[in-house]
């Protein structure tokens, strides 16, 4: 089974971009801040206009940073929330495939194999993984089928998205 | 909040968990760089040094900003200096207790603010050596020494406790700052 990850490449790419321009920009601003400093403890000839210049730029850009940083932060955060919200999602299916299968009473290895098609695994590859003919497998599934009453694989996945997508009315 | 591993069907072995964000591995791993440059490649006496002694410090700057108006994990109270919970730790790890941090755990923490302070006072004594106030005076230059001898120490046990809590907790550390997540196995208890 080749996994597909969940789609949040481009959030971290934005995140790892904003956090690549903010590590640039605040060092320029030092750069900036440090030279204003050393003229100005240096008591270099000090043109105004210049200096006040230096300066402006130095304070955009720190406003700049600052912007970015609170930025990334949320960035950051909603990431974590939509994490947290997978993970919530994956709890409740998992205690849901647990209660159907209570509910039918299935075996142990019917459990396994009824996970598998659940998976998109076919019956082939179950029988390699556990070991047995794929007769065995092909038994034990119509075992599955029947208990769980239903025709084929398709239908025993409608259960459970049914399940996920019914909202409240059960 | 699942704690519990009820399923034998085996669906979460591991939970990951994004900890760091890109800015601290960014900052973390440039910060790694600067050293390296600085103690390894670089001529002590050059410009060149000098510059990337202010970038390492400009750098442990922004992470001391990000430390207060940072990510979750980033924020020091996510990882107080603590000597005593450090000590603590010390007898948790001898214990069966598989407490995993989130954050640094209570000795990271303070191996962190160590390497923190230790590039801040090297940038602090490497810029007086170049002033006209401290030139010449040898002790600036000796106690820029002293700190290089104690970032090195610093850093062997860094990498050293690395990879020991790494191998205590089955959470591959080295991996999470670079990709940013800790993948946590599903039995050990997060703190």
């Amino acid at each position: 089974m080749n996994k597909r990850p969940f789609p949040k490449g481009k959030r971290e790419r934005r995140a790892l971009t904003i956090a690549a321009i903010i590590l640039l920009q605040a060092l320029t601003a030092m750069f900036f801040v440090g030279d204003v400093l050393f003229d100005f403890l240096a008591g270099n000839d000090l043109d105004v206009i210049h200096s006040t210049l230096e300066l402006i730029a130095a304070l955009a850009l720190t406003a700049g940073v600052a912007l970015l940083m609170f930025e990334l932060r949320d960035l950051f955060h909603r990431m974590a929330e939509m994490d947290v919200g997978l993970h919530a999602a994956r709890g409740g299916m998992d205690d849901l495939i647990n209660a159907f299968f209570e509910d039918w009473r299935l075996t142990p290895s019917e459990r396994e194999i009824a996970l598998f098609i659940l998976k998109g695994v076919d019956n082939e590859a179950i029988a390699r993984m556990r070991g047995t003919a794929q007769s065995t497998v092909r038994a034990q599934s119509a075992r599955i089928y029947a208990k769980a009453k239903v025709d084929s694989r398709a239908q025993l996945l409608s259960i459970f998205l049914e399940e996920l997508l019914s909202g409240e009315e059960a | 909040m699942r704690e519990n591993e009820n399923s034998d069907c085996g669906l979460s072995k591991t939970r990951s968990f994004a900890v760091w964000d890109p800015l601290v591995r960014l900052i973390h791993w440039s910060l790694a760089f600067a050293i390296l440059l600085n103690g390894a490649i670089l001529d002590d006496d050059g410009k060149w040094h000098e510059y990337v002694g202010y970038v390492a410090l400009g750098i442990v700057g922004i992470r001391l900003v990000w430390g207060i108006i940072g990510t979750r994990y980033a924020r020091f109270w996510s990882f107080p200096p603590n000597p005593f919970a450090a000590l603590r730790h010390f007898r948790y790890m001898s214990g069966n207790d598989k407490v995993v941090h989130l954050s640094h755990n209570p000795l990271g923490a303070l191996m962190a603010y160590n390497i923190w302070a230790t590039v801040i006072f090297l940038g602090v004594t490497g810029y007086m050596m170049g002033t006209v106030r401290f030139f010449g005076f040898e002790w600036v230059e000796e106690l820029h020494e002293v700190a290089f001898g104690w970032l090195i120490v610093s850093i062997v046990l860094h990498v050293g406790g690395v990879f020991f809590d790494g191998w205590r907790t089955g959470v591959p550390l080295v991996k999470a700052m670079i990709g940013g997540r800790k993948k946590v196995p599903a039995d050990r208890q997060i703190k």
